[in-house]
């Protein structure tokens, strides 16, 4: 009761605070790196405090690769640092607006990227929203505080002809200069952006691509802020398997890059749990007919079957399998959690588990209050890649207006934050690699609706996570 | 007067070598004359994305155009679009040495040539590069090989003719291509997330080199193989391949593979933007740390180039293993720390940064390790 008086005001004074917090920030941390970083000459890379962990990604030791053996070296443990000369660069006089690029995919295409037609406009176009969202709402309240201009977005297509993202990069960073990047979904055009982002010196925010293999790059110019398929991966194996006890699990995925990397921790994972994958089929994207992958799924008798790929193709196969009288429990990734799924997959929908990056039945009076706005300004209700975009949106907003008109100081300020975003799809705290190590959670579709879960609610076990690096720690054999 | 002399013991010592070897030590040859280039110098741009020497000549590839460096009297020429440059930034440089064409690969403007004081241009809509975002270009005989980040792309100079590389017909597990190289009959292609590619100019078929394990996260034996599948550079010379990446730096002789990283070697950091192979047993490594160089692989010393961010001094740093054997002060070597670029010919070498161009000047280079002249114990003098 006490400590509940003590909060009161904390709360009360939170509560008092804008939200976003994309403002003026006062806190000791940002002064701090602000103070280093604008003391830094052009020859100096500033000492900030680099990120440092014990264990990538929140591996527990039984699903470490090559858990019998100690590697020679492990990655991303220790955070990459930027130290050219860009916090030299004077800010440019004489703006009339400060630019942030959107990248997504926002028109139908066709991409040598994809491997075809393209197929993400619908989440695009949602996170198109949740940017444009977190734009106005900046600039209602005065735009670039420190000289009160606007905000506005440079908004390109990503899946233009021949591999356009890179293209429209470079564009963004010298043709039409921007501040900074949001983007992308889909995967291939992800690396292609930040490969260019990293050459030509501007930060890029990944609010969509929910690849592992996207912030596994080693370069000090992106982040991500939604939980990616590493963490979807560990949760849905660890209740298939340590909770569920599933032995024979089969997958069926898209044959693109989101199907290929998306499944990887699972297919990793249970094998490395004792439990390999009994059988992986692939599909084109854009098929309707599913029979020849299914019909060998249903050969090898699975337990339990595991789709990764986008919302129509999850419905399709399951109404097939289900025709097909394969009854299995059926998993699949966050692209599921969709109208589109529920729709087509009708009363076959009962009961599917989801990997989800986020929990959206939080209670959070944040969440609320995007909600409501979202649905004021698009008269509709936001969805995951509109609220996650918001998030990532509101991040660079609150760099820029604390770090000024400077890329790498932009960079900086999101690179060195140690106190996890407050954001409406939750907590989102970056890791050394500046990757979302927010709580990711599983969706469950019943009674006409999807509930959300986490690990703790629904009692699922976990590996042992250990707190020393694989290379110092005598090598721990799998429980 | 006891404080004067103080002092003077002081700043002997600082000039000094902070560490000597043994006399008898066999050590590499280190750089101590350097100058450097600059926009005070006429560089149209100060971040050198590429570094060609050329003879008499050093082409440079900035952000921001393209320069000429006359290495007798230092002048520089530049170009930017105004002059006809297609695009300004400029990634990749090669020279074709029979005919003198310049060749540059664009950074979203495709690919150009640079002869009798014309630029062609050739992009994705007028041509069959398949991207305008090239990252780099290579002469191989009378063909030029582009690396872009959707394939790579390689036209023949004299019929014309285009091929592209993707997925389709090339080993590439991703398409992503990042440097090319060509040397001792083949071509090798870095491709991010597809290791190294190699193609042999005479039989024209492909080989891959990939990171043995497989894995992003750990590099589980320091010399099975490629370190890791997101490579920058390849360079193959003296039959020996030399591989830079974000995660480290290797080499390949055919039968063994060896890896370096900042924590067993010289190596000033394992992010490394690029390299530039001299021989079989001596590579340069364009790292965010500075510049670093295995003067003899076998024996794994290093010399690592560095400028003092707070004064107009550098030192180089002689390593064995991990063991500093030698700490050389220099004088300004590096005008920056970051290297973007690297270029060696004859005697000298070339570092580009990404707040300008360094060049050092070999006088008296060798190769491998030799007991040390005593004139290389003393200060070198920045010729600047």
């Amino acid at each position: 009761m006490r400590r509940a008086v003590l909060l009161m005001p904390l709360l009360l004074y939170a509560q008092q605070q804008p939200y976003p917090p994309i403002g003026p920030d006062n806190s000791s941390e940002t002064r701090e790196v602000l103070r280093r970083i604008n003391a830094a000459g052009p020859n100096q890379a500033p000492d900030l405090r680099l990120k440092q962990e014990r264990n990538y990604a929140g591996t527990s030791t039984d699903v470490e690769p090559y858990g019998g053996v100690k590697p020679y070296k492990e990655h991303f443990l220790k955070q990459m640092e930027y130290t050219g000369p860009g916090r030299a660069e004077p800010e440019p006089a004489d703006l009339k607006t400060v630019r942030i690029g959107f990248i997504g995919p926002i028109q139908s295409t066709v991409s040598i990227a994809t491997g075809g037609r393209s197929h993400e406009e619908a989440l695009g176009r949602k996170m198109l929203a949740g940017a444009q969202l977190a734009i106005e709402q900046a600039n209602a309240r005065g735009g670039f505080i420190k000289r009160g201009i606007p905000f506005e977005m440079d908004v390109v297509n990503d899946n233009g002809l021949w591999g356009s993202t890179g293209n429209e990069v470079v564009t963004m960073a010298y043709k039409r200069p921007t501040w900074a990047i949001l983007g992308t979904i889909d995967s291939a055009n992800s690396h292609i952006a930040i490969r260019v982002a990293l050459k030509a010196e501007i930060f890029m925010m990944n609010s969509g691509d929910t690849d592992p293999t996207f912030i596994e790059t080693n370069i000090p110019w992106t982040a991500r802020c939604i939980g990616d398929d590493r963490q979807q991966g560990y949760l849905l194996v660890d209740y298939m398997i340590r909770k569920q006890n599933h032995k024979r699990i089969a997958i069926i995925r898209s044959s693109n890059r989101y199907g290929r990397f998306g499944v990887r921790e699972v297919r990793d994972s249970a094998r490395r749990l004792g439990r390999p994958i009994v059988m992986e089929m692939a599909y084109k994207v854009g098929s309707e007919d599913f029979s020849l992958q299914l019909e060998r799924l249903r050969e090898v008798n699975p337990d339990a079957v595991v789709h990764w790929g986008d919302a129509r193709e999850s419905a399709l196969v399951l109404n097939q399998m289900r025709q097909l009288g394969m009854n299995q429990p059926y998993f699949t990734s966050d692209r599921s959690v969709s109208p589109e799924f529920t729709q087509l997959a009708g009363a076959n929908a009962a009961g599917v588990i989801s990997g989800y990056p986020w929990n959206p039945d939080r209670k959070d009076p944040h969440l609320e209050q995007f909600r409501e706005a979202y649905r004021k300004r698009f008269k509709e209700e936001p969805e995951t890649f509109a609220a996650h975009a918001y998030d990532g949106m509101n991040i660079l907003l609150w760099a820029i207006n604390n770090a000024g008109l400077n890329r790498a100081k932009i960079r900086d300020l999101i690179a060195t934050r140690t106190k996890p975003w407050p954001g409406v799809t939750g907590d989102i705290p970056f890791s050394s690699v500046l990757d979302d190590m927010g709580d990711v959670f599983l969706a469950r579709f019943d009674k006409d609706r999807w509930t959300y879960h986490s690990r703790e609610e629904l009692q699922i076990p976990r590996g042992y996570i250990p707190t020393r690096e694989r290379v110092n720690r005598q090598l721990e054999s799998a429980k | 007067m006891r404080h004067a002399h103080l002092s003077i013991v002081l700043i002997g010592a600082a000039f000094c070598q902070a560490q000597t070897p043994p006399a008898n030590a066999k050590l590499p040859f280190v750089y101590t004359r350097w100058k450097q280039f600059t926009k005070a110098d006429g560089l149209p741009n100060e971040h050198i994305f590429a570094v060609k020497s050329d003879g008499p000549r050093i082409w440079v590839g900035t952000e921001g155009g393209l320069a000429l460096i006359d290495k007798k009297s230092g002048k520089v020429k530049s170009w930017t679009e105004k002059d006809g440059l297609p695009w300004r930034v400029v990634s990749g440089i090669d020279v074709n040495h029979k005919t003198g064409e310049v060749w540059l690969s664009l950074f979203g403007g495709g690919l150009a040539r640079f002869s009798g004081g014309r630029f062609d241009h050739w992009t994705q809509m007028n041509s069959g590069l398949v991207n305008d975002v090239a990252y780099g270009v290579a002469v191989e005989n009378d063909n030029v090989w582009v690396a872009t980040t959707a394939g790579a792309s390689r036209l023949n100079t004299v019929s014309g003719e285009w091929t592209v590389f993707t997925e389709k017909n090339a080993p590439m597990e991703e398409i992503w291509n990042y440097g090319v190289h060509y040397g001792d009959g083949k071509v090798h292609l870095a491709v991010w997330g597809s290791g190294v590619l190699e193609f042999d100019v005479a039989t024209s078929r492909w080989k891959d080199y990939l990171d043995p394990d497989g894995e992003m996260e750990i590099d589980l034996y320091r010399d099975d193989g490629i370190v890791h599948v997101i490579t920058t550079g390849a360079n193959y010379v003296d039959k020996v391949l030399w591989v830079s990446t974000y995660f480290g730096v290797c080499r390949y002789d055919g039968r063994n593979w060896r890896a370096f990283y900042n924590q067993d070697s010289g190596l000033p950091s394992d992010f490394n933007n690029n390299l530039r192979a001299r021989s079989g047993s001596e590579a340069w490594f364009a790292t965010d740390k500075g510049a670093g160089a295995v003067m003899d692989a076998a024996s794994n010393t290093w010399v690592a180039y560095t400028r003092d961010p707070l004064s107009n001094t550098g030192k180089a740093v002689v390593t064995r293993d991990k063991t500093v054997i030698e700490t050389v002060e220099t004088g300004l070597n590096l005008p920056h720390n970051y290297v973007v670029s690297m270029d060696v010919e004859g005697n000298d070498v070339f570092v580009g940064t990404s707040k300008g161009l360094a060049w050092g000047i070999g006088d008296g280079y060798y190769a491998g390790l030799r007991e040390r002249p005593k004139r290389m114990s003393r200060i070198g003098g920045g010729a600047r």
